[in-house]
């Protein structure tokens, strides 16, 4: 594959699953920083992983595959020091970073709450959590993880009534 | 409130909506990056082995110089230490964990690296002290006797003694410290994570 085949890909990626990433890694870190410096690092290892994509897997099932193990990487608190980096992004994604937006939709409270909810869960469980409530098939989550639909199954039962009873009565200890 | 509803708020968010990107210098960002983290790893490699067989160079050559036996043994001791470090890089990188793989496959990779790592920092007297020690203090105890000094030779064998306690205890205590505070609690950490990844009738025997 060549530079330019390579870079048409990431755009192109980008575009389409900017949404995916940014969902990984505020699942993973809690902090701007901190989510500033998984992102870049998952954009990294998505840049390195696409000469490898054969289109074998489903775009979306490699780029959680790549995010997540990104994630499992990453250590809160060892940022790496990016002499003379550009900036690229404007990472502005908290509610809170908004004052100035008095309300805030219930809909949004409710993602904020599942946010918080899911970083305080396992690493598995957390990356279960996101591709469950992202709608992936038993079988996608399976070929991400590495384990059997079966076991996915009966983890995700046991995850659906943790991340319920967690929000119960509007996100109560949250 | 069910999960069905937390599906339909989760998938109702627009998470890219507030994040600005330059993809021209995202582009630029992640090709520097890249290029960076290579270069890291490849003047990591350079240095630690390169130092290894310098020494080995600058002890063999001594060594033929003087006709000194002694010295050539020095060289071979360090050359032995670089060796080491080649053959443990070409062995260790076949076994990377490569990011696209399952996440599971990923914790499998990333544990067995630790636990090498631990293996080395826990065996560096035998890979690295030792290989280098014992020769050096062979070439000093060798040109101690020679001096034919009872005194010199007893105080030169104490001091040699002395530092080269103070000095390997030194490097070995820096290297169990590592192990202790970064290599053990990754390793249990990705134990755990493998663990939540086995089914009970995995777990079981």
């Amino acid at each position: 594959m060549n530079a330019q085949d390579q870079e048409a890909i990431f755009r192109r990626w980008l575009e389409a699953h900017l949404g995916l990433m940014l969902k990984v890694v505020r699942g993973c870190a809690a902090t701007p920083p901190d989510q500033e410096d998984l992102f870049q690092d998952v954009l990294l290892q998505i840049w390195s992983s696409i000469p490898a994509f054969r289109g074998e897997a489903k775009e979306t099932t490699w780029i959680y595959r790549v995010a997540f193990n990104t994630a499992l990487a990453w250590r809160r608190g060892e940022r790496r020091r990016r002499v003379g980096h550009e900036t690229f992004l404007k990472f502005d994604i908290s509610p809170q970073a908004h004052p100035s937006h008095a309300e805030v939709l219930p809909e949004q409270e409710l993602v904020e709450q599942l946010y918080v909810a899911i970083r305080r869960l396992p690493k598995v469980d957390a990356s279960l959590a996101l591709m469950h409530l992202d709608g992936l098939s038993y079988q996608e989550m399976a070929e991400v993880l590495g384990i059997s639909e079966n076991y996915i199954g009966v983890k995700l039962n046991r995850l659906r009534k943790q991340l319920a009873e967690q929000l119960k009565g509007g996100g109560d200890g949250l | 409130m069910d999960f069905e509803d937390f599906q339909k708020a989760w998938q109702a968010q627009d998470a890219g909506a507030q994040v600005t990107i330059d993809a021209q210098v995202l582009l630029r960002e992640v090709r520097r990056n890249a290029e960076q983290f290579r270069a890291t790893i490849f003047w990591r490699d350079v240095r630690e082995v390169g130092v290894a067989f310098l020494l080995a160079i600058f002890f063999m050559g001594d060594g033929l110089r003087l006709k000194d036996w002694t010295n050539g043994l020095v060289g071979l001791g360090c050359f032995g230490v670089g060796a080491f470090m080649v053959l443990d890089r070409m062995r260790q990188s076949r076994k990377q964990p490569v990011a696209n793989d399952s996440l599971k496959t990923c914790a499998e990779s990333s544990l067995s690296q630790v636990n090498h790592q631990i293996w080395l920092l826990k065996n560096v007297l035998w890979w690295y002290l030792l290989p280098i020690g014992a020769p050096l203090a062979v070439s000093t105890g060798i040109s101690l006797w020679q001096s034919r000094q009872v005194t010199s030779q007893l105080l030169g064998l104490s001091a040699y003694g002395l530092g080269c306690i103070l000095l390997y205890w030194g490097i070995y205590w820096i290297n169990q410290y590592a192990v202790r505070k970064n290599l053990e609690p990754r390793r249990q950490e990705l134990e755990t994570l493998l663990g939540s990844l086995k089914s009970n009738n995995e777990t079981q025997p």
